[in-house]
């Protein structure tokens, strides 16, 4: 959005170089806080505590890091917490259905509600990535006119209330199901990052992505089909917040139209933190989903020292405004340096 | 760009289109209602054409409104509640704490993004969750009531020459934007900066400076916006900007606001607020619901986004 082609530099040679000081201030900043926690609140260093915080942070930690897919292609995505709110409704709306007509397959209505609401983030990813990589709109306005059109469809279909009616294997096997102490959530957030660090460094889709968004003009001149990759980013990151939203709708048992409310700005909040460039052309999963993982460890802090909720959103503010200048000035001494 | 004809055509196609169905938005009472809500949202639309001309962005605005109405009431609350004090001075106080309140916020979005050299989308997005962290914090969450009735005179029913108070002042601070924009260095410049801030470090414009006082002049505008709004409510309301970041955005682009920077002028968020009061009062009399309501706006942003891009590049082409 915000794009000085001047200034860009072509980065994807710089994925290889993989050092301390590539990876910015978030790790120390993570450690500190954490230190200071267990050593002045007992109950934070608790392992119902971690795993609380680790199951909350699942959700935002996949939606963070399909953001991170579309920021490092240049862009961002406003409509992740509708997309969600949409997926969320279509898929409990058809579950519901399905299991209405036919009662005795619990699991094929299941299924089909769940390719009902990733189809939902895959409509909404086509027409947000082929409106930015053939349109070459701002991507900022088309994905925030998306998510009034996408959040007021997902009102309309439900007017506004919770779809209750889950079938109960749903919730207990996906939503709340736990594995070694850790719910379904983890395990799948913990495979996206996984999967997508390794994919963005060692895949040729992987680094020719971070090319498109470093100098979409060289990649296109050393012949990287760039539409294909823009509408790639939109269409992972949408999916990404399907899959979110059908794991969180799966948590809380009914389908709620305000599901992704706050997620889409925690999102730009947790990869921002972990020092993915709004211009483009880098990003690392692994630090997006540290990121995702101090913001909810600041909350977590909060809600034990019993901060009231309203305060709490005026520190987020305060951290996440810290976290940048901080890392602007870290760029700025290593460059000097 | 849209171009200069466009949008003013389409509000009339508008206006015209919705009185096939409810004739009653042409009635003279409803014309003063829409001129009425759209001063509002003017103030708001020009506030961020601002800083979208700098190449900007303020995510804030809707939860700084929220703030400096909560701040305004409460002042004008505690100081009409002093034994003796002329309700004047609490008025005016509380005008002036709400304005100070706005230029606070438009300072350190525009010192912490210009100073440190960061996106001013993402501190904005900082100042966003303080702003309404304070706002909830300091009101508790519930409105502020007993606001003097001297506020919502001055602010909502007064007339002067019959003309109401929101036009006027909204008139009077859109002009003032406008004139500074178009005849000043100072605006010049901002365009300058948001067309291309190396050229203008180049040549010797001092870029950190103008846009800590893009910042500031845009949130000190909404706070006036908000004054406006928390006089028609007639309370301190802790919710009051709910829906202002998404339209006065919209308002500025559908009417014709580059995102890109450098490119839109006062006229254009005028118009743009004058597209979707039309748009939203025909829908309300037409009795169309609120969610299909949300729909059809963001279809209109994004259609006004195509539209930049069609008409900018066959500009560039020929």
């Amino acid at each position: 959005m915000i794009r000085l082609s001047t200034w860009a530099p072509s980065r994807p040679e710089r994925v290889f170089r993989i050092g301390v000081g590539e990876a910015g201030l978030l790790p120390i900043m993570v450690s500190l806080l954490i230190a200071v926690l267990v050593i002045f609140e007992p109950r934070f260093a608790t392992i119902q505590n971690a795993i609380n915080i680790l199951r909350n942070a699942s959700f935002l930690m996949i939606v963070a890091v399909g953001q991170m897919l579309v920021m490092i292609v240049g862009g961002l995505d406003m409509s992740i917490g509708a997309t969600m709110a949409l997926t969320s409704v279509a898929s409990v709306l058809v579950m519901t259905a399905v299991a209405g007509a036919l009662p005795d397959a619990p699991n094929l209505a299941i299924l089909t509600g769940i390719t009902a609401g990733l189809g939902c983030g895959l409509a909404v990813g086509v027409i947000n990535g082929l409106c930015v990589a053939l349109m070459r709109v701002p991507p900022f306005m088309v994905t925030l006119g998306m998510a009034s059109v996408v959040g007021g469809v997902a009102l309309m279909l439900t007017s506004g209330v919770p779809v209750y009616g889950l079938p109960q294997s749903f919730i207990n096997e996906v939503g709340r199901a736990l594995w070694l102490g850790l719910p379904t959530a983890f395990y799948v957030a913990l495979a996206i990052v996984v999967g997508l660090a390794l994919g963005l460094r060692f895949t040729r889709p992987g680094v020719r992505t971070l090319a498109v968004g470093g100098n979409r003009q060289a990649a296109a001149v050393s012949g990287v089909p760039t539409g294909v990759y823009l509408l790639g980013a939109y269409v992972a990151c949408s999916l990404l917040a399907a899959v979110a939203s059908l794991l969180l709708t799966a948590q809380i048992g009914s389908g709620q139209g305000a599901i992704g409310d706050q997620l889409t700005l925690e999102s730009i909040a947790a990869a921002v933190i972990a020092g993915v460039s709004l211009r483009g052309g880098a990003g690392r999963p692994e630090l997006v989903a540290l990121g995702a993982i101090f913001l909810l460890v600041l909350t977590n802090a909060m809600d034990l020292m019993q901060v009231d909720s309203k305060i709490q959103s005026i520190w987020l503010g305060v951290f996440v405004v810290l976290a940048v200048v901080l890392e602007a000035l870290g760029r700025g001494v290593s460059r000097r340096g | 760009m849209i171009s200069t004809l466009l949008v003013p055509a389409l509000i009339v196609v508008m206006l015209l289109g919705f009185s096939l169905y409810v004739p009653r938005i042409l009635f003279p009472r409803n014309l003063m209602n829409l001129i009425v809500q759209t001063s509002y949202l003017a103030v708001f639309a020009t506030a961020q054409t601002l800083v979208l001309v700098t190449r900007g962005f303020d995510l804030s605005l809707g939860a700084s409104v929220s703030m400096v109405s909560v701040i305004a009431a409460l002042v004008m609350v505690t100081v009409a509640g002093g034994v003796g004090e002329p309700v004047v001075y609490a008025v005016v106080l509380g005008v002036i704490a709400a304005l100070a309140a706005g230029a606070l916020v438009g300072l350190f979005n525009g010192a912490v993004s210009a100073g440190f050299a960061v996106n001013p989308f993402i501190i904005t997005l900082g100042s966003l969750n303080i702003c309404y962290g304070i706002a909830s914090t300091i009101s508790g969450g519930r409105p502020v009531f007993n606001v003097p009735a001297a506020f919502s005179t001055v602010f909502y029913d007064g007339r002067v020459l019959d003309v109401p108070a929101p036009i006027l002042i909204a008139g009077a601070a859109c002009l003032g934007a406008h004139l500074l924009l178009d005849r000043t260095v100072l605006g010049r410049s901002l365009y300058l900066i948001g067309g291309n801030p190396r050229a203008a470090a180049v040549a010797g414009i001092p870029v950190r400076r103008r846009l800590i006082f893009a910042y500031v002049f845009a949130s000190t505008l909404s706070a006036l916006g908000s004054l406006l709004l928390t006089a028609r409510t007639g309370s301190g309301e802790p919710a009051l900007g709910g829906n202002l970041l998404l339209q006065s955005i919209a308002a500025a682009v559908i009417g014709g606001v580059s995102l890109r920077g450098g490119v839109g002028t006062v006229r254009h968020a005028i118009l743009g607020a004058l597209f979707i009061t039309i748009l939203s009062n025909g829908m309300n009399l037409s009795r169309v619901g609120g969610y299909v309501q949300e729909i059809v706006l963001g279809v209109c942003v994004v259609i006004a986004v195509f539209l930049d891009v069609l008409l900018s590049r066959q500009r560039s082409a020929g």
